[in-house]
């Protein structure tokens, strides 16, 4: 047996160290102290992933975890630029988190209609979600999600009550500021959305700053019959790194609908997990990458059906240029007793060019015998017939590959219910494959 | 306008065309008929320049130029239009942006000078077009045929026909996999476009179509040639005798 695995590695003790010193010196509540604290023993037990790791099979992540990091503090970030980031739909219902701290001055809740935000620390009073907290972090398996229960300090709650139906979507803006050095932010969120309430968010990370990591975990709660949409947009700058744990619990009829667009970046890695605890639970999920250069972006799905009667759909749209790489590793378990589940998955990548990667590994784990699951994965160049029957009609080469490029993503991005979510999509990923084919 | 002489060519190095002749002057349309196999779909991709079909002999002319030089788009923008016999499906390309697309392509070549059209103003040509191929709205909005049934596939083709206002179009097989609503409405639609400024070609494996378009000649092609040519009695002949008397001397 090999001792290597059960040796700290220099990049674990930095973090470690990182720990230690921060520990001593943070204003966190002793709420927020103590989860730290699991979150700090779990990271030490998970360690970081060799390369070999089943979890990273795709991801290299040695370079980030390689990289001495100091903790970003709640650095101040003008006004314009969060205006150039948000959307105007979310005027009134505009949360800001820089580096994970939450803005006051840059928030904006006027529109938030008796849904209720905090602190987690606060939220940590109620026995249920300090139980909730303290068992995902105690039973973590992602190790970057085990960071950030190690390293946040605040975090941020949103409570929305039974019944509500929201008409603006709320926007969630996590800034990451960057230095000189490189620095680490770590921002929490925990949604809980109360019976039959229905309710939109958009989520999108951004930097004025580069050379970041951004490590985020999100929760959401979804009781009985509500409904969530998210649009969550990953727009951090090229030489950033960004990390983000999604998990999903839902009860009893509730629908979550997500859609996520990935811009990629040093290292992107996005980490989503739903389950769907009771019947009749549905959730779908559609994803679009758009790769240049050196970025990469990875996907890593786990979808627990765990009740009869659920649905699941995926559809997936990544487009790699240049010696960009893409992977989605996602499986889809079938639980014992979750007859007459509805399990769909579908990953289509386009490469554009000879140095572009892509890995699908779609998945499905079956425990149950009246199920309807399909999954499948497809890696193609620009499509012949579609090219030919585009110039037939008077359009010349250039323009039809550039038509047919935009339109593949855009078949999921025009899906997203916010206009200038499109249009920002429309003029930051689409662009970028604008700039190559010019 | 069209001159076909001796042309002779095929896919993946597989000679499917031995020598075709072909004339075709404004105002006619052309049925060619024959059995499966005979090469007329390879014909009608060659003529419009599709890349994985070669041309190992023979010429064609179109308005006095060197059809074959020709990229696939310019053979377009020069008014010549495919009608597909299996229109290809492309989520993510809004139907009537893409025929916007078309339509404004084909008048920059006509005169770079010309302004792009208001996409108001199309939007009311398109409601016109529609009503002829009696196409209901909702398809405006939709993916480029993505979903389509088959016979609205076939609709849209000779919608766009409709917006480019081609000088010579060649309808590959319109007519199959239709039912019969849906090929009065397409055949309806070819109908009200042909005028005697222009010419068409109509390929196809039934008789059935010809009884809704009156064609002017009718060609059967066997074996990768044209073996007998006539009026629209021949279409007749081969309904009732089918392509054995024709295609047996031939092979």
């Amino acid at each position: 047996m090999s001792t290597a695995t059960e040796e700290t590695t220099q990049a674990e003790s930095a973090f470690l160290e990182l720990h230690k010193r921060r520990q001593q010196s943070t204003q966190a509540p002793e709420a927020v102290k103590e989860l730290n604290q699991t979150g700090i023993q779990r990271f030490e037990l998970l360690k970081f992933p060799h390369s070999k790791h089943e979890m990273f099979t795709y991801a290299r992540t040695a370079e980030t975890v390689g990289t001495p990091y100091a903790l970003a503090g709640s650095d101040e970030v003008s006004e314009e630029f969060v205006e150039s980031a948000a959307y105007t739909v979310c005027e009134k219902t505009r949360l800001v988190l820089v580096n994970g701290f939450l803005s006051e001055g840059l928030s904006n809740t006027e529109g938030l209609n008796g849904v209720a935000v905090s602190g987690l620390s606060d939220a940590m009073a109620q026995g249920e979600i300090r139980d909730y907290l303290s068992a995902g972090a105690e039973n973590e398996n992602d190790v970057f999600a085990s960071l950030n229960a190690a390293f946040f300090s605040e975090g941020l709650f949103i409570d929305v009550p039974a019944n509500t139906a929201m008409k603006s979507p709320i926007m969630i803006l996590y800034v990451s500021t960057g230095g000189e050095k490189p620095e680490a932010s770590f921002p929490r969120l925990l949604v809980r959305v109360g019976r039959g309430a229905e309710v939109q968010f958009i989520v999108k990370f951004v930097g004025p700053g580069e050379n970041y990591l951004v490590d985020a975990v999100q929760d959401f709660i979804l009781e009985e019959n509500s409904s969530v949409g998210l649009t969550q947009i990953q727009a951090d700058p090229e030489n950033s790194r960004h990390f983000c744990k999604t998990r999903v619990r839902q009860k009893k009829d509730s629908r979550f609908n997500l859609i996520g667009a990935l811009s990629g970046a040093r290292l992107a890695r996005d980490h989503f997990e739903c389950r769907l605890q009771e019947p009749g639970a549905e959730m779908s999920m559609k994803g679009v990458t758009v790769l240049c250069n050196e970025e990469q972006a990875h996907r890593f799905i786990r979808i627990h059906h765990e009740a009869p009667h659920c649905v699941s759909e995926q559809n997936f749209k990544n487009v790699i240029n240049d010696r960009g790489r893409s992977s989605i590793d996602g499986t889809v378990i079938v639980n014992q007793g979750a007859q007459l589940t509805r399990s769909d998955q579908l990953i289509n990548n386009l490469m554009l060019s000879d140095g572009a990667h892509a890995d699908g590994k779609p998945n499905l784990m079956i425990y149950a015998d009246d199920v309807k699951c399909t999954h499948g994965n497809t890696v193609g160049q620009i499509d012949g017939d579609q090219l030919f029957y585009l110039q037939t009609r008077g359009l010349s080469r250039e323009a039809a590959k550039s038509l047919l490029t935009t339109s593949f993503a855009q078949s999921i991005i025009e899906s997203i219910p916010f206009p200038e979510a499109i249009a920002d999509l429309n003029g930051t990923l689409l662009k970028k494959l604008e700039a190559k084919n010019g | 306008m069209l001159e076909i002489k001796d042309l002779h060519g095929g896919f993946e190095g597989t000679e499917i065309i031995k020598g075709v002749d072909l004339s075709i002057k404004k105002g006619e349309v052309h049925a060619i008929m024959g059995p499966n196999g005979s090469g007329k779909s390879t014909l009608s991709k060659i003529l419009a320049g599709h890349p994985e079909y070669e041309v190992t002999g023979g010429s064609v002319t179109y308005e006095g130029k060197n059809l074959l030089e020709m990229e696939p788009e310019t053979r377009a923008l020069e008014g010549i239009f495919m009608g597909f016999q299996y229109p290809v499906e492309i989520p993510g390309v809004n139907n009537s942006e893409f025929l916007r697309m078309a339509y404004n392509a084909r008048l920059l070549y006509k005169d770079p000078e010309a302004e792009e059209i208001d996409p108001l103003d199309f939007d009311e040509i398109l409601d016109q077009k529609m009503k002829l191929v009696e196409m209901d709205h909702k398809y405006k909005e939709r993916f480029l045929n993505d979903g389509f049934s088959g016979g609205e596939k076939k609709k849209n083709e000779i919608l766009q026909m409709a917006i480019l206002e081609p000088k010579l179009a060649i309808l590959d097989e319109t007519d199959s996999g239709l039912d019969i609503d849906a090929l009065k409405a397409v055949s309806q639609g070819i109908n009200r476009l042909i005028s005697g400024e222009n010419a068409v070609i109509l390929i196809t494996h039934y008789q059935r179509l010809l009884e809704y378009i009156q064609p002017h000649f009718v060609h059967v092609m066997s074996a990768g040639k044209i073996v007998k040519s006539g009026e629209k009695d021949l279409a007749l002949q081969l309904e009732a005798q089918g392509y054995d008397w024709l295609t047996a001397p031939a092979n």
